[in-house]
């Protein structure tokens, strides 16, 4: 099932990809509608999914990370037709191919949910975890490209990027806009996290997981460090003027955390949230 | 019907004599009218610009035309013919709409890819046109011809990237700051190249632009030339602070722009990158502030490189135009040769025609018992026949592909339906005869 949508990104890539190198406005067009048709198969992918068990399939890593894609997916597009710029989507696809890559490889089908979860705070914190993430990965892909096209600037060697790149201005507000909207939606979903684990306590006060989730469990405390970037990040534009090439590297660096606590932290390390 | 142009250009005339035969300089619609005045030419254009004095008429005889338009060039602006015939081109059918769609697209230009061409080329048509100068055949050349250029602009890079050092620092500009809008910019010296440069940047619609030189006087007068404030040379450094954009053009011997001076200018509290364009030789600001984190520092040199890889990627494009623009000469060329089958085929339907109706007539007597709304059929039907019959000869007439085919398949007709002496039968047909249209495609 997984699959069907990754086939649509893979071809959107190199969509993008041919986009980049020739700009023909007519392969954007292609590579904008292949992406479109992904995120449809991607939608249809986890509402089939959602009516066979009855709630959305996040719950569990694996699933979750699908769902994380199919978000950054409609928020890149979004930008896109925002910003009317086909630029960055050669940067995203990566991204999107390979996390997708983890559900089609591992797909365990989707499983009933513990009774544990049966919180509308637990959606709360899942969903707004996932859109904070997604704005994250953006605001990454943007600082990227930011980087790259600061080094040709100020190299004097106007060439690839130079020509087809929005300017450094555009890109710095965009990355201001996706981290702040990340950041909004990351405190959400870490204050309903531990408004969700207070009350499941309660519930069920033998459950090793419930025991498991303090503060030195590595998600949370990850989560937390994430958090800490960010706000740094937001803090520091206002405060330090720190704008540019800082806020990007900060953007870049608080993805790769991202990254780290989406796949090895959630599957091997932490005992708290391991729901299947 | 020929096509003809007649020209000079920067390719073939000093600029001595360009001036001299420069139609605008007594305008446009003077000159188109008083060389359709002339009536060697049955439509007539002039494209005039300070490369190239263009015109392109419509003829029936070449030679005769060719003569006129060089003895219309000489009386209009007094010239000798000795002084300009060597430096005259003239093209003919295909190679004339060749011409006006290389030009249009930028080809022919100086700087291969200009801009401002096709908006010439424009107004030449838009002044011909008002004056009605043009006819069917110019007013398809000269749209078609827009259409080149559109095209060429849009399918190639051929009027890419910036080709003038001041163009280049504007495009610079906008790739940091985006829009350039309520930017502040600060012209150190008064130089020529600081001038250029601040008009195109006014031309972004920048906020501030100040103005600083060693001797007032000299800043007083850029400022009147381009508008905005002259500020003392000692108010230097403070206004470097409030700077986003900054170009130095003076003649000094020494850096008038030390590091430490730009450092000054950039604290670790400013948000906004500062961009120094640096187009003095010797230079105006040292080379390692642009090492500065928020600096961005262009000298000539800089820009020079830029303006020339432009230049190479433009020229690489060409081919690339060339090919666009033969497809549409093909195009032009067929729809040209079409023309060429427009007398045959509306001789040959007004014959038709004329048979009908002298059939209907001496069917007269018999028609006349019919009720009026049989008669309207019998006349409808007739019609169509005649309409179906002549279908299939037109569009194979108008589709020729060349014109000694079109000039052999109308003498055909000519002969086998007697069109030439028809003119008779011909004038005498009751009804008008819808001319075809001979356009084979909407472009």
């Amino acid at each position: 099932m997984q699959l069907f949508p990754l086939v649509f990104y893979v071809l959107a890539a190199a969509a993008y990809g041919v986009h980049f190198g020739g700009r023909s406005p007519a392969v954007g067009r292609t590579a904008t509608t292949l992406l479109g048709a992904g995120a449809l198969a991607h939608a249809f992918v986890i509402g089939m999914q959602t009516m066979e068990i009855g709630h959305v399939p996040f719950a569990g890593t694996t699933q979750a990370i699908s769902t994380f894609v199919w978000l950054l997916v409609i928020a890149y597009l979004y930008t896109e037709m925002a910003a009317d710029e086909r630029g960055m989507g050669v940067f995203v696809l990566p991204i999107v191919i390979a996390l997708q890559l983890v559900p089609v490889l591992g797909d365990p089908g989707v499983e009933p949910r513990s009774a544990l979860l049966e919180s509308p705070m637990f959606w709360v914190h899942v969903s707004a975890m996932l859109l904070s993430y997604a704005s994250f990965g953006l605001a990454a892909v943007i600082s990227v490209t930011y980087l790259l096209l600061f080094k040709e600037i100020k190299a004097k060697h106007l060439g690839f990027f130079y020509t087809r790149l929005p300017s450094l201005q555009s890109l710095d507000v965009m990355n201001s806009r996706a981290a702040l909207i990340g950041w909004v939606c990351l405190t959400t979903g870490i204050s309903f996290g531990a408004l969700w684990a207070v009350q499941a306590q309660a519930i069920a006060p033998d459950d090793p997981r419930m025991g498991a989730m303090s503060i030195v469990d590595p998600k949370i405390l990850v989560a937390l460090v994430t958090w800490l970037v960010y706000t740094f990040q937001i803090v520091a534009r206002r405060a330090l003027g720190w704008r540019g090439r800082r806020a990007a590297w900060l953007s870049a660096a608080g993805f790769a955390i991202v990254l780290l606590n989406f796949l090895p932290v959630s599957y091997f390390l932490t005992r708290s949230h391991n729901f299947y | 019907m020929h096509l003809l142009l007649v020209g000079i250009s920067h390719r073939t005339a000093p600029v001595e004599l360009r001036e001299r035969l420069d139609f605008a300089s007594r305008g446009l619609d003077t000159a188109v009218m008083a060389l359709a005045e002339r009536r060697a030419a049955s439509e007539a254009a002039v494209v005039s610009t300070c490369n190239r004095a263009e015109m392109y008429v419509v003829c029936e005889d070449v030679e005769r035309a060719r003569e006129d338009l060089l003895a219309f060039l000489c009386e209009f602006h007094q010239v000798s013919a000795e002084d300009v015939q060597d430096h005259l081109y003239q093209r003919v059918d295909t190679d004339a709409a060749r011409h006006l769609f290389r030009v249009a697209s930028g080809l022919d230009s100086l700087v291969v890819g200009e801009p401002q061409i096709l908006g010439q080329v424009k107004d030449a048509y838009g002044v011909a046109s008002a004056k009605q100068t043009v006819g069917p055949v110019l007013n398809k050349l000269f749209h078609w011809s827009f259409g080149v250029g559109k095209r060429v602009r849009s399918e190639t890079a051929l009027a890419e990237g910036a080709v003038s050092v001041s163009f280049a620092a504007v495009s610079l500009a906008r790739k940091i700051f985006g829009n350039l809008a309520g930017r502040s910019v600060l012209v150190v010296g008064a130089g020529e190249m600081g001038k250029l440069t601040a008009l195109h940047l006014k031309g972004q619609g920048i906020g501030r632009l100040a103005i600083t030189s060693r001797t007032l006087a000299s800043a007083q007068q850029l400022a009147s030339v381009v508008g905005g404030e002259v500020i003392p040379w000692s108010d230097l450094a403070p206004t470097l602070v409030d700077s986003d954009i900054v170009i130095t053009a003076t003649g000094a011997a020494q850096p008038v722009l030390t590091r430490a001076m730009v450092q000054a200018a950039v604290p670790a509290s400013r948000t906004r990158p500062l961009f120094i364009i640096d187009i003095a030789v010797p230079r105006d600001v040292e080379a390692d502030a642009g090492e500065i984190e928020q600096v961005f520092l262009y000298n000539i040199d800089d820009l020079q490189a830029i303006v020339h890889d432009n230049l190479s990627k433009r020229s690489a494009e060409v081919g690339k135009a060339e090919m666009i623009v033969d497809a549409e000469v093909g195009k032009f060329s067929q729809w040209q040769r079409s023309r060429g089958a427009i007398p045959t085929v509306v001789a040959l339907r007004q014959r038709f025609e004329a048979i009908r109706r002298a059939e209907l007539e001496r069917l007269e007597p018999k028609l006349a018992a019919l009720p009026p709304e049989a008669r309207g059929r019998v006349d409808e039907i007739t019609r169509l026949i005649v309409e179906k019959l002549l279908l299939q000869p037109t569009e194979q007439l108008k589709t020729l592909p060349d014109r000694e085919t079109v000039v052999a398949y109308s003498d055909a007709l000519n002969r086998l339906f007697a069109l030439a002496d028809d003119s008779d039968a011909a004038t005498t047909a009751k009804a008008p005869v819808a001319i075809p249209d001979a356009t084979p495609e909407a472009k």
